[in-house]
């Protein structure tokens, strides 16, 4: 007999669950609201921290996904969005069929303080999740400076893991560039793609997702699914 | 049967309810003395027994009652009483509905009917008395067939005296007469007869007594026997919720501010709840000492209102809202009087569904809210909230929005179609003021943090305008889609004309 063999044996005769596979509990998810992305990760993963990446500068369809997302999960939790940069358009919101009455809105860096507006969401943040109730919490740093954010120490990121794998909700938060490295359950990076218009009016923008990160099964590397986002006024 | 709550002292009583309860049975047992009048001509206006064994009497100069004994002075407050009061009237309707108000300190309430749910005289008094313990009172309760032989009973007797039916001449005839509070010349009168306690003026002849006393004479005697039944006259219940605590010198610290705020709010919030009542609105005022404040902030003041999305009567949430708010704002002058009102409503009668989603529990989240916004502040320079539900307003000006507060439990489940994903716009706020260059009219390039992109497609003009009656708010403005060569690849903005400023902006980008 092998001796691989007989130490296993041996070891299991000692401590019987010592290579017993646990089975892993299925992780509940959040949907998008944008087929093509729950396809591919299966939603947003709650407890535990999710990043949507895109360019600052490019129109990378960051801002949809997540107002799609608010407005998906709206639909069957209370959601608080954390706006770093007050960014957040009601009146695209209210196009998606976003239930406000379920949306908890906090614009940052509206009152000249000590904390600067990054500062201030983290704070928030971590206010809200101490608070519990929230089926989604989201922080939008997508106007925060990429230099800004990158200065953020990843015993931050890491917290923020740590807190949210113990609640039943998820945490995502909206950036140029993904931070929280190892700490991110799921890491989406956008791209924007050629947008389709008719006439002289923009009326599709096309964006291609891209898992770059997941805990969960990882999706084969040719998947990149493109998807548009209709305008509203298309 | 009726009940008579009198406390002995009252003025005494209103001064030292506040106080903690250690603290305040220390002062009891001490000579307390509160004083009325100017500051330079300060006399005793009321004293409690322990300073009146000390030979201070009513009258005194504060430089007589200092030379009498080393009693703690307090000024008198009428607005302490008149809270003191109310909060009594309230212990009183914890108990019954039909509650009098006979004078300050003294409160008849009828108990008829009361006991299959207080029990016998006995155990209701002994609630009526833990009830008035909670609310900072040390009271005689006296229970009897009719409101006036409770009144003089309590006022006789001091701790709980019950008086069965039939026994009222009996129990009220040690007393003297005295208590009934009769007229100078009559109490004279009756001194020289030597009628000095009620047994003595129950036992006259009614008929030589009204030949010589008149109907009075007659009413005094009914009154020592116990005999008279009158109906009761309801005090109207307070509509208004106000406790206040004046310090005897200005307080500087944040911390003998809260312990005193606390109190006040356990009060209130005890009184709330004696009536089954709860508040959605908390009003805070500091009085400062003017004398003290700042130049250039004579106009300073602190009167905040919080209008809470439920009726709640937790002291505890109460409380943390108010101090995370003082927290913030501090005065520059030292805070010589406290005022707290509350607004009664009913309180909140809701059962969460079994289907209704997991949500925030709502005393908390208005303590998390109230955090939150000590971190971004209230409001931004145009007054709307930095937190809360977004609102968009019915108006055809871009980015008119409002900000209402968020609420768990007023939110209804409208009808809300399932979401549709579209293209969302990424607000820039402020907007950026930009150049953009144009070519038959159309944008060709446009200034972008410095950089010059150069413009792939454009959509517009869609033109707007608004407010026109009004040159303030008036607005006019020309819209492109425009999409701009980044380096990160294409980026659609959209950027306006104001053509009233004839200045260029970019509001936000389509991302």
């Amino acid at each position: 007999m092998p001796s691989a063999v007989l130490l296993r044996a041996h070891i299991e005769n000692k401590i019987p669950s010592a290579f017993a596979r646990s089975p892993r509990l299925e992780q509940k998810t959040l949907l998008t609201g944008i087929a093509e992305i729950d396809a591919m990760t299966g939603g947003v993963p709650m407890s535990a921290l999710t990043e949507i990446c895109g360019s600052s500068l490019a129109s990378s369809g960051k801002t949809s996904v997540l107002v799609s997302l608010l407005a998906a999960a709206a639909e069957k939790h209370f959601c608080a969005l954390v706006d770093a940069g007050d960014s957040f358009d009601p009146v695209s919101a209210e196009a998606t069929g976003m239930n406000f009455g379920r949306l908890l809105w906090v614009r940052c860096g509206k009152q000249k303080s000590k904390l600067r507006p990054l500062e201030q969401a983290f704070k928030v943040a971590d206010m809200l999740l101490q608070s519990g109730g929230f089926g989604l919490i989201a922080v939008d740093l997508g106007a925060i400076p990429e230099r800004v954010v990158r200065r953020v120490p990843l015993s931050s990121w890491f917290r923020f893991s740590r807190v949210i794998e113990k609640l039943p909700a998820a945490l995502v938060f909206l950036e140029q560039q993904p931070h929280a490295t190892s700490c991110a359950g799921l890491v989406l990076q956008l791209q924007s793609q050629p947008a389709v218009w008719q006439g002289k009016l923009l009326t599709q923008c096309n964006v291609r997702a891209e898992v770059v990160r997941t805990r969960e099964k990882r999706p084969p590397q040719s998947a990149r699914p493109d998807f548009s986002l209709k305008a509203q006024w298309a | 049967m009726f009940a008579c709550l009198f406390a002995p002292d009252f003025p005494v009583q209103a001064a030292l309810r506040l106080e903690p309860g250690p603290a305040r049975a220390a002062l009891q047992q001490s000579p307390v003395v509160i004083l009325e009048g100017p500051a330079s001509l300060l006399r005793v206006f009321a004293a409690n027994e322990n300073a009146r064994q000390a030979g201070i009497e009513i009258g005194m100069t504060r430089l007589q009652v200092e030379a009498c004994s080393r009693a703690t002075l307090r000024k008198r407050s009428p607005a302490q009483e008149d809270a003191a009061q109310s909060a009594l009237l309230d212990c009183a309707r914890a108990f019954s509905p039909r509650v009098e108000s006979t004078a300050p300190g003294t409160v008849v309430l009828d108990l008829t009917g009361t006991e299959k749910l207080f029990g016998l005289p006995q155990n209701a008094a002994a609630k009526i008395f833990l009830l008035a313990g909670e609310f900072g009172f040390d009271l005689n309760i006296a229970i009897a067939p009719n409101p006036d032989t409770a009144l003089y009973t309590a006022r006789g007797f001091a701790g709980v005296t019950i008086i069965p039916s039939g026994e009222e001449a009996k129990r009220l005839g040690p007393l003297l007469v005295a208590v009934l509070s009769p007229p100078l010349e009559v109490l004279e009168i009756l001194e020289c007869w030597g009628i000095r306690n009620l047994q003595s003026l129950g036992a006259l002849p009614p008929v030589a007594l009204v030949e010589r006393l008149g109907q009075s004479g007659l009413h005094l005697q009914r009154l020592a026997r116990g005999e008279i039944h009158r109906p009761l006259v309801p005090a109207a219940p307070a509509t208004d919720f106000i406790e206040s605590f004046e310090f005897d010198d200005p307080v500087e610290t944040l911390e003998s501010l809260v312990f005193i705020l606390n109190r006040l709010l356990h009060q209130l919030c005890a009184r709330l709840a004696c009536r089954s009542l709860a508040t959605n609105e908390l009003r805070l005022k500091l009085e400062l000492a003017s004398w003290q404040k700042m130049a250039g902030r004579q106009d300073e003041s602190y009167d905040r209102l919080w209008k809470l999305p439920f009726p709640m009567q937790d002291a505890k949430v109460l409380f943390r809202l108010a101090y995370l708010d003082l927290e913030d704002n501090t005065q520059s002058s030292p805070v010589k009087k406290l005022i707290v009102q509350v607004v009664p409503v009913k309180p909140r009668l809701s059962q969460s569904g079994l289907f209704a989603p997991p949500s925030p529990e709502a005393e908390q989240l208005e303590i998390t809210l109230a955090r939150v916004r000590g971190v971004t502040g209230a409001a931004d320079q145009n007054g709307i909230a930095c937190a809360g539900s977004p609102q968009v307003l019915d108006s055809h000006k871009p980015d008119s929005f409002s900000v209402r507060p968020f609420s768990t439990v007023t939110t209804k489940d409208a009808d809300h179609s399932a979401p549709v994903p579209v293209l969302a716009l990424r607000m820039f706020r402020p907007v950026l003021e930009t150049s953009v260059e144009t070519m038959d009219q159309k944008p060709r390039a446009v200034s972008l943090r410095k950089k010059r992109l150069r413009v792939l497609a454009a959509s517009g003009p869609w033109r707007s305008s608004g407010h026109w009656w009004n040159a303030a708010s008036a607005w006019k403005r020309e819209e492109w889609d425009v999409a701009l060569q980044t380096a990160d690849g294409v980026g659609f903005y959209r950027i306006y004309l104001d053509r009233l400023r004839k200045q260029w902006f970019v509001e936000g980008v389509l991302d």
